[in-house]
């Protein structure tokens, strides 16, 4: 090809754009002619947008690949997926709040179960001081048997001199 | 010291139970200790308890101190500490060995009329009660 016919054939792609306008022509609806699910909308056909193009770009529909409606399909099922993703959200959001409610009502449960088994430690405290208490009294009451049996003069004398002596230091000091 | 609070006080309650234990001691050594120590005490509390202690043994003796002693037992310049003996001696089932003690105290020339006195309203009370 010669390079006079090359500027021809260029000087007539740059001035005459009819052709080429017919073939970049665009539907602004991304999904004309689209598989959703296996169901074509035929209605997709049309554009979104009025034009006087619009019947003749129905050919143009046909030439949409296999991968672009794979690439839509994708994309619708995306938003399925997305859906469903979101039902489970909310069915697990669900879930977590009949787990919450069980919870709370099992922990209710305990602090009844705690409050019923105060009312029982309440005996068992009881128990225990008034267990306590005997064995203290029982305790001195074996202190005093003890010291009953000891040597008045040498021995209890002594012990009686010493307590006196302490008791009347606690009177200083409490006066 | 408040009156009250000697409950509270840990060397008091030590002393009431060298006190309690000479009181059921058998030993007549026992009196000799409660008149030496708790009677001449400085604390109107233990010599109320001592006196008490001494009835409570009810022997001649242990009588002796606390009906007949210038100072002690019912005769204690105390009020608290007399009346107590006082109401322990009423509370005697065997008031035997008491009227014993009161009588001779009452007959008796070697001791002061007050403690005379004392002796015969203790005597007087105990007839009627």
């Amino acid at each position: 090809m010669s390079t006079i016919e090359r500027i021809t054939q260029l000087s007539h792609r740059i001035f005459n754009t009819s052709v080429t306008e017919k073939s970049v022509a665009r539907h602004s609806n991304p999904f004309a002619g689209s598989n959703f699910q296996k169901n074509i909308l035929s209605e997709l056909n049309k554009d979104v947008f009025v034009s006087s193009l619009a019947k003749d770009k129905v050919s143009l529909n046909d030439k949409l690949t296999a991968s672009s409606k794979r690439i839509y399909s994708t994309f619708v099922g995306s938003i399925s997926d997305f859906g469903s993703r979101l039902i489970d959200g909310i069915e697990s959001i669900k879930a977590f709040g009949s787990r919450m409610k069980e919870g709370l009502v099992t922990t209710w449960n305990k602090i009844q179960e705690i409050g019923n088994t105060e009312v029982s430690l309440e005996g068992t405290k009881e128990f225990l001081s008034r267990d306590i208490k005997s064995f203290m009294i029982n305790g001195r009451q074996r202190e005093i048997t003890k010291m009953s049996k000891m040597d008045p003069h040498t021995e209890v004398k002594p012990m009686l001199m010493d307590a006196l002596s302490s008791l009347e230091a606690d009177m200083v000091h409490a006066a | 010291m408040e009156r009250s609070s000697f409950k509270n006080n840990k060397n008091f309650n030590r002393v009431s139970d060298i006190i309690e234990s000479l009181t059921i001691n058998p030993s007549s050594d026992s009196i000799a200790v409660l008149e030496e120590i708790g009677t001449n005490s400085s604390i109107d509390e233990v010599r109320e308890l001592t006196s008490r202690a001494l009835v409570k043994r009810n022997e001649y003796d242990s009588l002796n101190v606390v009906i007949s002693s210038r100072g002690k037992g019912i005769n204690d310049m105390s009020t608290f500490v007399a009346m107590s003996t006082i109401n322990e001696l009423l509370s005697l089932e065997n008031k035997e060995e008491a009227m014993r003690v009161l009588e001779n105290t009452i007959s008796s020339e070697g001791f002061d009329e007050e403690v005379k006195e004392n002796a015969r309203s203790v005597k007087a009370l105990m007839a009627l009660s």
